[in-house]
């Protein structure tokens, strides 16, 4: 039997390319910036640096686990080893050629990582997951390419601003103005954590892509950019997805070669 | 696909909200001076200061929580009307035409004669003639406010409260309506256009219906269920006056029971799990509320604006109401709900998909329902002019600045579609769901998390007809199992057959006594301009019914 090759996702144009390079694990992201794991952690706020990691329950090795098949052959993370608590983080995407966007950000997690859960809205991706581990892939996900200074948020709460206007820096709206741009580095800069607490220091995230390399990274398809009607295979997938789901609920007897 | 070179119909809305070109990216925040620039939170403030004061318990502070208004408060052009209100006044707390939309549609139930006048003829051996209907009618227009008619020592409504409460007739026999008392009919060759009223009298045909308005605070006081009670109670007296019959013979349980159960309430009742009766916004069929939107009576030559104010009704009862307060509760969803009525921009994408149907198939119906690639062609095309309008006019994109209300315009823009080229709901609700997952697959992002379960099966069911997967559209509704749940949908849903319907020149959507009962001129709210009507309830020109002044000293 051939081995089965995984194609994680459709198409021939710039966005269903980077799709495709988010969600292959095999691939490393680039590394844009290097924000240091104490300001992480500052950003995200749920512990001091240096503060022990709350624990929920005993560390596995310590607890009685009822006998059972798949904990036996399933490896905790980290975290879940430790007892710690599941925390968050929550990224806004920018509709403005935001390098990835919200169903992207799922479908990498989901292929790239093990132990979080993750819940899809229009602007916002939340992941969650026991803290130690959460931390590392916090810093992860803010160093590499898939962050962009002004068209990404770091946001626990009021998180509205994906489809509104950029401001005259061509940041991203956010009514709690938790980054702001400083006009002598040309840079983004934190100065709130991620549910608008004023941080202790600022917490610089580098300087936003151009608008010409954003069009490059970006997952997202649009009129102004490349249009999904451009990309036949793409368009093909989603008429065919609509098509068998369709069938399969009312005349299933009329799947044929499908 | 670009649209048409002719000016955009949201244009005028989005230049009255923001001062850039729609077409701009860029604009300037934190400078409008917080919820200082609204002028309804500024009034709502100085009011909320002085209840605090004379309570002595705090109110209101804008000041707490998120900082409102960092950027520019916009204000929301009631679709296809010059009327612009505020936010705050499309919330259906504060907007009493919203509310009387919904009193309007609770207090009413349908109730047939025939019953009870094959019951007083053949089983009491009276004789019912026009004479006696209109001595019935004018009984029955006592009762049903709240007077008292058998018991001489009763207690009665004072008229002031219910002065909304009376009870009309109808039938497709026009030799009857033409001998009973104009006062008490709602006369369906005055009120309809002569095509449409032609099929609703066959489809009537020679019964004769009361349309029985309760008054709205009955309503109010008590619930959805307790319309019918109220309406057979008050039924019942009429009939013992007006036949003279005896309070205690158990004919009498006759009226009564045709009241409660030979009749047609507007919703029906609820699973337990919801607890809710009948009358209840939850119950309520789509096709149902498709006809009791008037406005291709009033405008015949107009299917679009009818589509359109099914729509915006369906936003205020389904998405404010009910799922915003009957079933999640707190501070609602207007603003999500608002979206599909305000600023003309699902009527831009109507009013194109319409162009687009005439253009390609010559008219509305003539595109075979069995020709499924054609089909998801058209949708294709629909949905893909409605995001890209969000795309290349970013003041579009910040006026519906949530993905769940871009997700429902769109969809209901290209679900519209479907219907009206074919003729048939449930085409439309299939074109729905390919707007849903092509919208996802293109932006990468769609609605909140429900959008996930509703959104992502309904291909699978919209042409379902086994009973624990689908309905035709026309008799879905809110208690439909997939769409309880998940706001901003039922607006959008509750146009997709009345497309359908008006496109085929049909008279009604689903029930031709309920498409008469709200024609009629005597209700509070007028059905057949939703958006006017809400528009003066934001502007404080609306007055409803109901109002407790009248008992109120000073």
């Amino acid at each position: 039997m051939v081995a089965y090759k995984r194609q994680f996702y459709p198409g021939t144009t710039s966005p269903a390319k980077n799709r495709r390079r988010y969600m292959d694990p095999k691939i490393n992201l680039k590394k844009l910036r290097d924000v240091s794991m104490d300001d992480v952690v500052r950003l995200m706020g749920h512990r001091n640096p240096g503060e022990a990691y709350k624990s929920i329950h005993p560390p596995i090795e310590e607890g009685k686990e009822p006998d059972c098949p798949i904990r036996k052959l399933v490896t905790p993370i980290d975290g879940a080893k430790h007892g710690d608590r599941v925390r968050y983080i929550q990224f806004t995407d920018s509709v403005y050629f935001a390098p990835i966007s919200p169903y992207q950000r799922a479908w990498m997690y989901l292929s790239r990582y093990r132990g979080l859960d993750t819940g899809t809205l229009s602007g916002r991706q939340i992941i969650e997951m026991r803290e130690r581990d959460l931390e590392k892939l916090a810093k992860e996900l803010i160093d590499d390419e898939t962050f962009d200074p002004a068209l990404t948020g770091i946001r626990g709460a009021t998180v509205h601003g994906h489809a509104c206007r950029l401001d005259e820096h061509g940041l991203m709206f956010d009514a709690w103005q938790r980054y702001v741009w400083d006009a002598d580095k040309k840079e983004v800069v934190y100065v709130k954590d991620q549910v608008a607490i004023p941080l202790d220091r600022k917490i610089y995230v580098g300087k936003p892509a151009s608008m010409s390399d954003l069009k490059k990274r970006t997952t997202i398809f649009r009129a102004d950019g490349v249009d999904m009607r451009d990309d036949k295979e793409v368009t093909m997938y989603g008429l065919r997805i609509h098509k068998l789901r369709t069938l399969g609920g009312f005349q299933p007897f009329k799947f044929k070669g499908e | 696909m670009a649209g048409k070179a002719k000016e955009k119909l949201f244009m005028e809305a989005c230049k009255k909200k923001f001062k850039e070109d729609p077409t701009d990216m860029e604009t300037k925040y934190y400078c409008y001076g917080g919820w200082k620039q609204s002028k309804s939170k500024v009034e709502f403030q100085k009011s909320a200061d002085a209840i605090a004061k004379k309570r002595g318990v705090p109110m209101m502070n804008e000041d707490i929580g998120v900082p409102l208004g960092q950027r520019l408060m916009m204000p929301y052009q009631l679709s296809h009307t010059d009327i612009y209100v505020e936010a705050d006044d499309l919330h259906c707390i504060n907007n009493p035409a919203i509310q009387q939309a919904w009193d309007d549609i609770r207090r009413t139930i349908l109730v047939g004669l025939d019953s009870p006048h094959a019951t007083i003829e053949k089983r009491l051996g009276k004789e019912v003639t026009p004479e006696t209907i209109n001595t019935y009618l004018e009984s029955v227009n006592h009762t049903m406010p709240g007077g008292a008619i058998v018991q001489e020592h009763m207690a009665e409504c004072n008229p002031a409260l219910v002065a909304d409460s009376y009870v009309k007739v109808f039938s497709g026999d026009d030799e009857l309506i033409d001998e009973i008392d104009p006062r008490f009919v709602i006369d369906i060759n005055k009120l309809f256009p002569k095509e449409q009223a032609k099929q609703l009298k066959q489809a009537i045909g020679k019964t004769l219906t009361q349309a029985v308005r309760v008054p709205t605070m009955v309503g109010r006081l008590m619930d959805g269920a307790t319309v019918s009670r109220h309406a057979a109670m008050q039924i019942s007296m009429a009939f013992i006056s007006a036949y003279k019959l005896a309070a205690g013979e158990a004919a009498i349980a006759d009226f009564a029971y045709a009241a409660k159960h030979q009749s047609i309430n507007m919703g029906t009742m609820m699973p337990a799990r919801r607890a809710r009766g009948p009358n209840e916004p939850g119950g309520i069929p789509f096709g149902f509320f498709a006809d009791m939107v008037q406005s291709d009576r009033v405008y015949p030559d107009d299917p679009g604006r009818a589509v359109l104010e099914t729509v915006g009704l369906g936003a205020a009862v389904f998405d404010q109401i009910y799922l915003g307060g009957y079933m999640s509760g707190g501070v609602g969803f207007t603003q999500y709900a608002s979206a599909t009525y305000t600023d003309n921009i699902l009527e831009d994408y109507v009013y194109h998909a319409i162009d687009t149907i005439k253009d390609k198939y010559g008219g509305f119906c003539k595109l075979d329902p069995k020709n499924y690639d054609e089909l998801l062609k058209l949708g294709d095309d629909i949905n893909s002019y409605a995001l890209e309008m969000y795309e290349r006019y970013p003041a579009v994109m910040e006026t519906h600045f949530g993905g769940s209300q871009r997700a429902t315009v769109a969809a209901a823009a290209t679900g519209v579609a479907g219907a009206m080229a074919t003729g048939i709901a449930d085409c439309g609700l299939n074109c729905w769901y390919l707007s849903m997952l092509q919208h996802k697959e293109r932006t990468g992002r769609l609605g909140f998390y429900g959008f996930d379960l509703q959104d992502q099966c309904g291909s699978a069911n919209s042409f379902a007809y086994r009973s624990d997967e689908g309905l035709p559209m026309e008799v879905r509704g809110p208690n439909y199992p997939n769409y309880a749940m998940n706001v901003g949908h039922l607006s959008g849903y509750s146009g997709i057959p009345k497309a359908a319907h008006v496109a085929r020149g049909d008279a009604f959507t689903a029930n031709p006594f309920i498409r008469v009962a709200f024609a009629d001129p005597s209700l509070v709210f007028d059905f057949a301009n939703v958006t006017k009507e809400i528009g003066r309830g934001g502007l404080r020109e609306f007055v409803p019914a109901g109002e407790r002044t009248a008992v109120i000293k000073g």
